[in-house]
């Protein structure tokens, strides 16, 4: 577990990095964020085996019994901090299909907005733990109360776009920190919203999907303030990569699935 | 090696540091009378070696500043809305030919020849401008004089003779002169083109580690070099940790390797942070041109470029900050690029470290010392005084622990005189000149 937070805080702080390198003078530094994208890789892929090594093998209906127990097992262990994200994804993966789980989280850890398998509202969720991110690598970027804005506007936008059903599963906990006004919108949400989820089919999801890339797309331009027009310029671009070749080897239909859905977004987070 | 240094010290004297004047570059020509510095600000800053006099035995070999110019100023590519900085990455002489000196000088996308001349004497008595260079009116001109040349102060003047440009797209990171003195490469994150240094509006390509889809990235170069005898050879240092050795005999393209020098990673030191501390920051040939020096964020590694499985002597920099990856990626100090050099006859290492210190390693003793460049420690004339960390357990008086090394003093670049012992130490905004001492 000590890794799971570890290679978490890892990770946010490389995509501060990331960020940051954006406004740095002289452009992008491609070695370092290669490097640093290794980083981020590394510590994905922790994450994610410590989590298939424990939450992933229980049943969705056993999880979904278990949710709450969970949720406030990690809220004694952790920080308010570190509560957040994590409960944030192990109520989101508790709830939905296993497939739709490492999306949601690879998007999550990312901050790339789901593309094709995504749950409902993956986007907001990333967002939130974008939100979270930013916040916690607010230190270290010079521009904290910039990011929160663009993060919570697009936010609160695409709610109105995708309506009622397509509140963001944050649970009631995760109230403390951030967002006030939205967070105080959400609560009464997630209940209802959880019995959605679970019984939304794999076919509506490519619908949903269609809709979160525009939703997305918007979010990203937003939230890095770039032109869109240089999405997937690879000059001065830094590849995301090398998560094909890293789990291709793994065998689990999540994974591949995670992964198509990271390359067309891998470019946005790194083409500017 | 002497052990005993002593500061001879040439340092700007500044109460704060204008990140504009932090030196990003030290280089001695060739015969080491004069010593170059680049800053952040594209500055070039170039001192000279006073010659000896017996008047003045104790002043021997001091350097003076003997020219300063901008090299670089920055720039915006409007194309790709960047900024290019004017910050000099590398300086790199030319030998010497006649009586101007040479150097090259780059930042992240030009390299320009600078010529640095002395100017001594001045034509006098011109016809047609009088003594402050004001038009003459010609009515008034009775008579006709040759101008003749009179002794002036001493005018050093620094002319940008060739600007290679344009043919770079990443971050322009060394440059390296052949034994030829003909041409030069330049080497940006994926790309090497070799130039003729008469020619600026062609270079050819000669290494290319672009992949066709930049998602499939998964190495940068980072340093290369010619060889210091064989003009058709010159080395690479890559991201990865691994060295290529090209012949440019055996293809236009070197992109094939000749040789890879590359060790197997210690699995025991695996951690988020392993690919970080194996990238090379910088790679050097031995003046004899049979040794290759590597450096990594932790170690300086020794290659015989007969023998590639292996490094032949591996030297341990601050192997005490492995334990402190994690804080030093956090801080960014886990990106600094520290620079290695050899001494004149290649027997021992020099590099840089945290808290103004760096390191000398001698191969044949295997001994090593630790050395401050501090203004405190450096009188003029003073001995340097060893230093040592303290990586646990009791502290001795004069250790100093780990914890409480300034990060934000590292050195990161340092020369050697291509003959003796000096050495020029680079601390952030500040220069240290280091002698042996004389008896």
């Amino acid at each position: 577990m000590e890794f799971k937070v570890e290679a978490h805080r890892i990770m946010s702080i490389s995509l501060g990095k990331i960020y940051n390198s954006r406004v740095q003078r002289g452009g992008i530094k491609l070695h370092k964020n290669l490097l640093v994208s290794l980083v981020l890789r590394s510590a994905r892929q922790v994450y994610l085996s410590d989590f298939y090594s424990g939450a992933c093998l229980n049943a969705q209906s056993e999880r979904e019994g278990k949710e709450w127990d969970l949720i406030d097992s990690e809220r004694e262990k952790f920080p308010p901090a570190t509560e957040e994200c994590n409960q944030t994804e192990e109520t989101r993966q508790n709830d939905q299909p296993p497939i739709n789980e490492t999306v949601e989280k690879a998007d999550d850890e990312e901050v790339k907005p789901d593309a094709e398998h995504c749950t409902p509202t993956p986007e907001e969720q990333s967002q939130n733990s974008s939100s979270d991110l930013a916040d916690r690598v607010s230190s270290e970027s010079s521009v904290p109360d910039a990011i929160k804005q663009n993060q919570e506007s697009p936010t609160d936008s695409t709610n109105a776009t995708l309506g009622e059903s397509r509140q963001p599963q944050k649970t009631h906990v995760c109230t403390t920190r951030k967002r006030g006004a939205e967070e105080s919108e959400r609560d009464d949400a997630p209940q209802k919203r959880t019995k959605v989820n679970v019984t939304s089919s794999n076919a509506s999801d490519d619908e949903e999907s269609e809709e979160m890339d525009t939703g997305n797309v918007s979010n990203l331009i937003t939230i890095f303030g770039s032109s869109f027009s240089g999405l997937l310029s690879k000059d001065g671009a830094k590849p995301e990569a090398e998560a094909q070749d890293s789990d291709s080897g793994s065998g689990q239909i999540c994974c591949d699935q995670m992964l198509k859905n990271l390359n067309p977004w891998s470019t946005a987070i790194v083409a500017f | 090696m002497c052990v005993c240094v002593r500061a001879c010290v040439r340092a700007c004297v500044r109460v704060c540091v204008c990140a504009s004047d932090i030196i990003s570059t030290v280089e001695f020509n060739s015969t080491g009378e004069l010593l170059a510095t680049g800053d952040k600000g594209g500055r070039v800053v170039v001192f000279q070696r006073e010659q000896e006099s017996k008047n003045q035995p104790h002043r021997r070999g001091e350097y003076n500043v003997y020219s300063t110019f901008q090299s670089h100023e920055p720039e915006f590519d409007y194309l790709k809305s960047l900024e290019i900085e004017e910050k000099i990455n590398k300086i790199r002489w030319l030998p010497q030919q006649n009586a101007a000196y040479f150097l090259l000088s780059t930042n992240d996308k030009t390299v320009k020849l600078w010529k640095i001349s002395e100017r001594d004497k001045r034509p006098e008595g011109y016809n047609l401008k009088d003594e402050e260079g004001r038009i003459r009116d010609p009515t008034t001109i009775t008579a006709l004089r040759v101008p003749v040349l009179r002794p002036m102060d001493l005018m050093v003047e620094a002319t940008p003779r060739r600007i290679f440009s344009n043919a770079h797209t990443y971050h322009i990171n060394s440059i390296s002169v052949n034994s030829d003195y003909e041409t030069y490469m330049s080497t940006d994150d994926l790309r090497i083109n070799l130039w003729n240094l008469e020619i600026t509006n062609r270079s050819f390509n000669i290494v290319d580690i672009k992949p066709a889809n930049m998602e499939e990235l998964t190495e940068v170069i980072t340093a290369a070099e010619f060889h210091p005898n064989q003009c058709n050879t010159f080395v690479y240092s890559s991201s990865k940790g691994s060295i290529k050795l090209c012949d440019m005999r055996e293809s236009a393209l070197c992109d094939n390797h000749s040789k890879l020098f590359e060790e197997p990673e210690d699995p025991s030191n695996r951690s988020f942070f392993s690919e970080i501390i194996s990238s090379i920051s910088d790679v050097k040939f031995s003046h004899s041109g049979r040794y290759l020096m590597t450096r990594d964020y932790l170690a300086v590694k020794v290659w015989d470029v007969n023998m590639e499985n292996k490094p032949l002597e591996t030297y341990q920099v601050h192997d005490y900050l492995r334990s402190k990856l994690c804080s030093l990626y956090e801080n960014d100090c886990i990106f600094d690029k520290f620079e290695c050099v050899w001494n004149g006859t290649d027997s021992v290492l020099m590099t840089g470290s945290y808290n103004n210190f760096f390191r000398m390693f001698d191969r044949n003793t295997k001994r090593d010392v630790t050395l401050e460049a501090s203004r405190e420690n450096s009188k003029p004339r003073a001995i340097l005084k060893p230093r040592k960390v303290c990586v646990g357990g009791k502290r001795r008086k004069d250790e100093i622990s780990v914890d409480s090394l300034d990060f934000s003093k590292k050195i990161l670049h340092t020369a050697w005189h291509p003959s003796e012992n000096i050495i020029a130490v680079a601390a952030t905004n500040n220069l240290y000149i280091f002698q042996d001492k004389v008896n």
